[in-house]
């Protein structure tokens, strides 16, 4: 959860929890509030509550207005990311002369918050896993469809890759994507349907067979075969193997898999790296459509180009995401990460591709399940 | 009982409750679900069945309204059981226990999922007994039948199977407390002077009375299930044609943008649902028929 800001109080608080309906929970909880106010009282104190319930409807965006807000909607695994990234970027805006901005952000699975921006949420900014999703966002007319020119490295001012959290010693000997499909191998893998990170994972998995001269549809029904819980968003799946204890190997962001490292504790499990991976690029832009004025504008773009900056590279590497700019990153954070051959989504044809041949209705994934 | 168009009543305000009643209906229950059925129409009653009629959609809803009748089907027995020791005996704590079973109303489903997830994964509480005892006990009994038991309960069917029963209680207790209130002790004392035993007391006079509020129960636990996603997710392992719910397909289909696919598996349960409804009422009505108005 982000701080609430003092003057606002809850009312900034939109940051929500895993999925899109628990956000829309929040959201109804609110409105619940006010609601119930009014129910079952007297007639003056009924009035007294409407007028009150009104107030409280205009007053909230005239506070807001005095101040710019920025709402930006992320997926699952950033949430430690932005909230160092929040922090140091309203200082450094305060420095420079600007008001204090109130600075949202909401996690979730990727499609879910993609969706939720389509279907009207006032997000200015959007930073999620995958190209695809925002392409979906573009789609709509919420932006423009040549977003992803508008910011240098594809507008990923980071960039990530997918890698096997294993269990400590690691019982199974899992060295390589060929190991996941063995008889009694459990994977942990989120839902390519509802997760981006996962259809990192599918499609790292495709790479590794059409490089090792096997038939990657079969391989990846081998290896989905293996998979005994299909959570819905990234954090849901490293839940399920970290802490429910099951499965023998998580498909995870290398992000999350250091994360997951850091706060679980590094005798419980290993990162094995595997020989071909890909390079997961998780995409920002501004939602134009939902740019209100001028200054918000400005506001947005700052924040967007604040997370090119040495300061905020510096925080990138330091929360286990690769960056491009080393100048101001501690070497250590830096020195983490191993070379390794990483394809990229270019490999597949770009998203619009990839998505409609592997991931959209009666693609690849859903074959595997229709084919028994 | 009303006979002609409206009977005149002696109680006023007549207009004015219908009046209400009918817009409250309109605005909260018949115009979402006109809204879905019109999205259904306008996508066309064949798409609609070519989206419903997948080895996938079928397998989810068989499992959804399965394990709701299940569900329903143990909650109706313990739920008529824990009424019937609430509305009887009186013992410390009573009202406690009375309590302790609006729970499940209470507590967000969210949370209820996770809680029973923590618990019943193998390596929580109650999974860890699974996983020890159970299983190598089960396996030991009936391997010699080819049934073989895995002991994980979370992740599987029997997972989902928990979630429902938990989220399902109380519809069966709240409505099956008041009745057993109602009956008195005399009644039972008249059937022992006539020379009932205790058994055939309970079987033909007692159940009898209970039977149409314990289906209302049943009905409203089966409905609740039915559409239950919250706790389920957690829970259940959410793979496609094993442990995949109707409403997480619904989800996952809204996921891909794909409105219309949505709407038709709503649809799809909402038949469904009307139609298991319809056949409970039927079910009451003549069990009211058989035993007199109660």
């Amino acid at each position: 959860m982000n701080r609430p800001h003092p003057k606002l109080g809850r009312f900034t608080d939109f940051s929500a929890d895993m999925t899109a309906g628990s956000r829309a929970m929040g959201q109804d909880c609110r409105s619940d509030d006010l609601g119930r106010a009014g129910a079952g009282a007297r007639p003056l104190r009924r009035i007294l509550a409407a007028a009150l319930t009104a107030f409280a409807l205009v007053a909230t965006p005239q506070i807001a207005a005095a101040q710019d807000r920025l709402l930006n909607v992320s997926y699952d695994p950033t949430r430690e990311l932005y909230r160092a990234i929040n922090d140091a970027f309203v200082e450094k805006w305060v420095a420079d002369g600007n008001a204090r901005p109130a600075i949202e952000t909401s996690h979730g699975g990727s499609g879910a918050q993609a969706r939720a921006v389509v279907d009207g949420l006032k997000a200015q900014v959007v930073t999620l896993a995958l190209g695809a999703d925002i392409d979906q966002i573009a789609e709509r007319g919420l932006l423009p469809e040549d977003w992803q020119t508008r910011l240098p490295h594809n507008s990923s001012p980071y960039t990530s890759t997918i890698v096997f959290l294993v269990r400590e010693g690691n019982p199974k000997g899992l060295k390589d994507w060929g190991d996941l499909v063995n008889d009694g191998v459990e994977v942990i893998t989120p839902n390519p349907k509802t997760s981006g990170g996962a259809r990192w994972n599918y499609l790292a998995a495709w790479a590794w067979a059409e490089k090792n001269g096997q038939d990657p549809k079969e391989f990846l029904a081998k290896l989905f075969g293996n998979v005994p819980v299909l959570d819905t968003g990234a954090r849901g799946s490293t839940t399920t193997f970290a802490q429910r204890g099951i499965g023998d190997v998580l498909l995870a962001w290398e992000n999350e898999a250091y994360l997951a490292l850091e706060e679980l504790g590094e005798d419980q499990f290993e990162i094995v790296v595997p020989s071909v991976s890909i390079l997961t690029e998780p995409p920002v832009t501004i939602v134009d459509k939902n740019i209100e004025n001028d200054s918000q504008r400005a506001l947005a773009q700052a924040y967007l180009d604040y997370l090119y900056s040495p300061e905020a590279q510096a925080l990138i590497f330091k929360h286990f995401y690769r960056g491009w700019d080393t100048s101001k990153a501690d070497p250590g954070d830096v020195a983490r990460f191993p070379e390794l051959d990483l394809v990229t989504i270019a490999d597949f044809g770009g998203w619009k591709k990839a998505q409609a041949e592997h991931f959209g209705d009666g693609g690849t994934f859903d074959q595997i399940y229709t084919a028994k | 009982m009303m006979n002609g168009f409206v009977a005149k009543s002696p109680m006023p305000g007549f207009r004015l409750g219908m009046g209400i009643t009918v817009t409250m209906l309109s605005i909260v229950v018949l115009l979402p679900i006109g809204a879905l059925l019109l999205h259904g129409v306008n996508f066309g009653l064949s798409n609609t069945w070519q989206v419903v009629n997948t080895e996938r959609v079928w397998n989810a809803l068989f499992l959804s309204f399965r394990l709701a009748f299940f569900a329903a089907l143990f909650n109706l027995i313990t739920g008529t059981l824990l009424a019937w020791v609430l509305a009887r005996y009186e013992f410390p704590g009573r009202r406690i226990v009375d309590a302790i079973v609006d729970l499940p109303f209470a507590l967000p489903t969210a949370v209820a999922g996770i809680a029973l997830t923590a618990l019943y994964a193998p390596n929580g509480l109650f999974g860890q007994f699974a996983k020890n005892w159970l299983a190598p006990i089960g396996n030991f009994l009936f391997s010699p039948f080819g049934v073989e038991f895995s002991g994980r309960i979370a992740y599987t069917q029997w997972g989902i199977l928990i979630a429902l029963i938990f989220v399902g209680l109380p519809f069966v207790v709240r409505t099956v407390q008041p009745v057993i209130g109602e009956i008195e002790r005399e009644v039972e004392e008249a059937s022992a002077t006539l020379g009932a035993t205790r058994f055939y007391t309970i079987r033909r006079v007692i159940l009898p009375m209970l039977m149409p509020a314990a289906l209302t129960g049943f009905a409203l636990s089966l409905a609740r299930a039915v559409g239950e996603y919250g706790s389920v997710i957690f829970i259940a392992g959410n793979i496609p044609n094993k442990t995949e719910i109707a409403p997480l397909l619904i989800v996952i289909r809204l996921e891909e943008f794909n409105y219309d696919a949505a709407g038709a598996i709503g649809i799809a349960m909402l038949l469904i649902s009307f139609s298991m409804l319809l056949v409970i009422n039927l079910i009451q009505i003549w069990s009211r028929r058989r035993i007199g108005h109660v």
